[in-house]
């Protein structure tokens, strides 16, 4: 906490006022309680050579220990960098060498209807490419854009992305329900971006809906913790496990569970964002075989 | 009267312009390409052509540029920007800078298409189009761009900068049929699966500011299943 640096810096001078205080309010200022300090020359320049140098090395550690923190800073950046960088090769390679494939099957071409087959791969192949592209840009502009502030009516919201979440495929055979909490008083609304903030429910939604099995359950709820509104989408899914849980917001991660399910591994990664962008947080909690809670957290305002 | 309309394409990256300009040949059009914009401000000298499709980034003189000495030159041809950069404030600025109409970079060529023929068909040769106006208006609706301001019969409305761009949009494209996709990338900038909800929630909204009877519209009207048409007749003022 750098602003704790400034307690420090201050707490001599609060000490010694605090002193002076007390003595001037306890004594009468009589002459036995005059203190007279007497050095010689000698010792008065050891002290104050001692004390300087003890300044000097305090500062000096304090340099070395932010200097140390800043390349900490550093390097988990470059390594960030570098895993988005493994990742994004590997979601590229695979449609590229459809498309080449394709491409291939194309030039030879046997028949009409391999030839009809091989074009629908390799626009299938490019469509998810430009996917990819533009959720990498909504992420990009989700991080400078400037978000709407206008209230939002939170019941209003979750009805919106669970009447979504009933459309989608696989809906229907899962168990979805709704909950928001009418007593004793209705969900305070919250500032924000309508729109961001049913994509971000949506895309918890969807991910719930993607990952779990016919036959369980989702829930989708909120309530009021302090001065935040609480969202939470919760699955009766196969969990996730416990290394992967705090990559699953990272962006192109994917779990062991995750490869071959359709997607561009950007949607947990723009919850996140749109949850920054509006002063709040994201987090989850799982077990292995019971299931998942995303939980998304907006302050009230 | 030349039955194949031309187009100058202009794009510095030649596998855009080698697929694109064969696919709009096939499309109706006679094409020239242009590889910067110092090449497309000759060929617009020497052979004016009916509408530009210019790129935004490129080396030299950029498509925004090239854009800018056109309209200052009272050069009206209408002209349809493909954009990278999804920034809202961008496109808008493309609009200001009095481009009829432009399309982010990856798109698909049909809706390409779709703009030029919409584009050419409003188009008043030599005259501005209506995304070059400062203020828009329709009876007494009244659309201010520079300051984003709506005001109907002398009230001032109160609306949220999307809806603002959303009326813009729709009222600088009159009598043309507008896709939800197509509104969701005009105020968003990307579309997402389910989006379209968003746009049909702030057309509810514009419905309700200006109290427009989506039965019987005098703004916005709903084509079932495809989208939206601005319905007004709409003016530039200065």
């Amino acid at each position: 906490m750098k602003t704790w640096r400034w307690v420090i810096a201050l707490a001599p001078a609060l000490l010694g006022s605090g002193l002076a205080l007390y003595f001037f309010l306890s004594f009468d200022l009589r002459n036995d309680h005059i203190v007279y300090l007497r050095a010689d020359l000698g010792t008065l320049s050891l002290l104050f050579g001692l004390g300087l140098s003890g300044l000097a090395a305090l500062v000096f550690v304090l340099l070395a220990w932010a200097e140390r923190t800043r390349k900490r800073i550093a390097e988990s950046a470059a390594e960030e960098r570098r895993r988005f960088l493994r990742r994004l090769d590997h979601e590229l390679k695979n449609p590229l060498t459809a498309i080449r494939a394709g491409l291939a099957n194309l030039a030879d071409s046997p028949s009409r209807e391999a030839h009809q087959e091989a074009l629908a791969s390799v626009e299938a192949q490019a469509l998810r490419l430009s996917r990819l592209s533009a959720d990498l840009r909504k992420l990009a502009e989700l991080e400078v854009r400037l978000v709407e502030h206008s209230p939002v009516d939170v019941p209003a919201l979750l009805r919106e992305a669970f009447g979504m979440a009933q459309e989608q495929a696989g809906a229907d055979e899962r168990r979805l329900n709704l909950s928001i909490p009418q007593a004793p008083w209705p969900l305070p609304n919250v500032q924000g971006d309508p729109d961001l903030l049913v994509l971000a429910i949506h895309n918890l939604l969807e991910n719930a809906l993607k990952y779990s099995r016919p036959g369980d359950t989702l829930e989708l709820r909120a309530f009021e913790d302090g001065t935040d509104i609480v969202i939470e989408v919760a699955d009766t899914g196969p969990g996730i496990p416990v290394e992967e849980q705090p990559h699953v917001w990272e962006e192109l991660y994917r779990g062991e569970a995750g490869r071959g399910v359709p997607g561009s591994g950007l949607g947990l990664a723009l919850v996140r964002a749109i949850a920054e962008r509006h002063h709040g947080g994201v987090s989850l909690r799982s077990r292995l075989g019971q299931g998942t809670v995303f939980t998304l957290r907006l302050p009230v305002g | 009267m030349n039955p194949k309309p031309s187009i100058l394409l202009v794009d510095d990256e030649s596998a855009i312009t080698d697929n694109l300009a064969p696919f709009l040949g096939r499309s109706g059009f006679s094409v020239t390409v242009a590889s910067n914009g110092e090449e497309a401000l000759e060929k617009l000298a020497t052979q004016p052509p009916d509408l530009l499709v210019l790129d935004v980034l490129m080396p030299r003189l950029d498509g925004r540029e090239v854009l800018r000495r056109l309209r200052q030159a009272g050069d009206w041809t209408p002209l349809i920007l493909l954009t990278q950069v999804g920034e809202a404030g961008e496109r808008a600025m493309a609009l200001e800078e009095g481009a009829d109409d432009y399309l982010n970079k990856p798109f698909d060529p049909h809706e390409l298409v779709a703009r030029i023929r919409a584009v050419l068909r409003r188009a008043r040769p030599g005259r501005p189009p209506l995304s070059a106006a400062a203020r828009l208006a329709c009876g007494s609706l009244i659309l201010d761009r520079t300051s984003r301001r709506v005001r109907l019969d002398e009230v001032e409305l109160e609306l949220t900068p999307k809806s603002v761009l959303l009326l813009e949009y729709m009222m600088t494209h009159p009598d043309e049929l507008v896709s939800r996709e197509r509104l969701l990338d005009v105020v968003w900038g990307w579309d997402y699966p389910v989006g379209t909800r968003a746009v049909d929630t702030r057309v509810a909204e514009l419905r309700r500011a200006l109290a427009d009877d989506p039965a019987k519209p005098c703004y916005i009207e709903t084509i079932p299943g495809q989208g939206y048409r601005f319905v007004g007749t709409v003016e530039a003022r200065p």
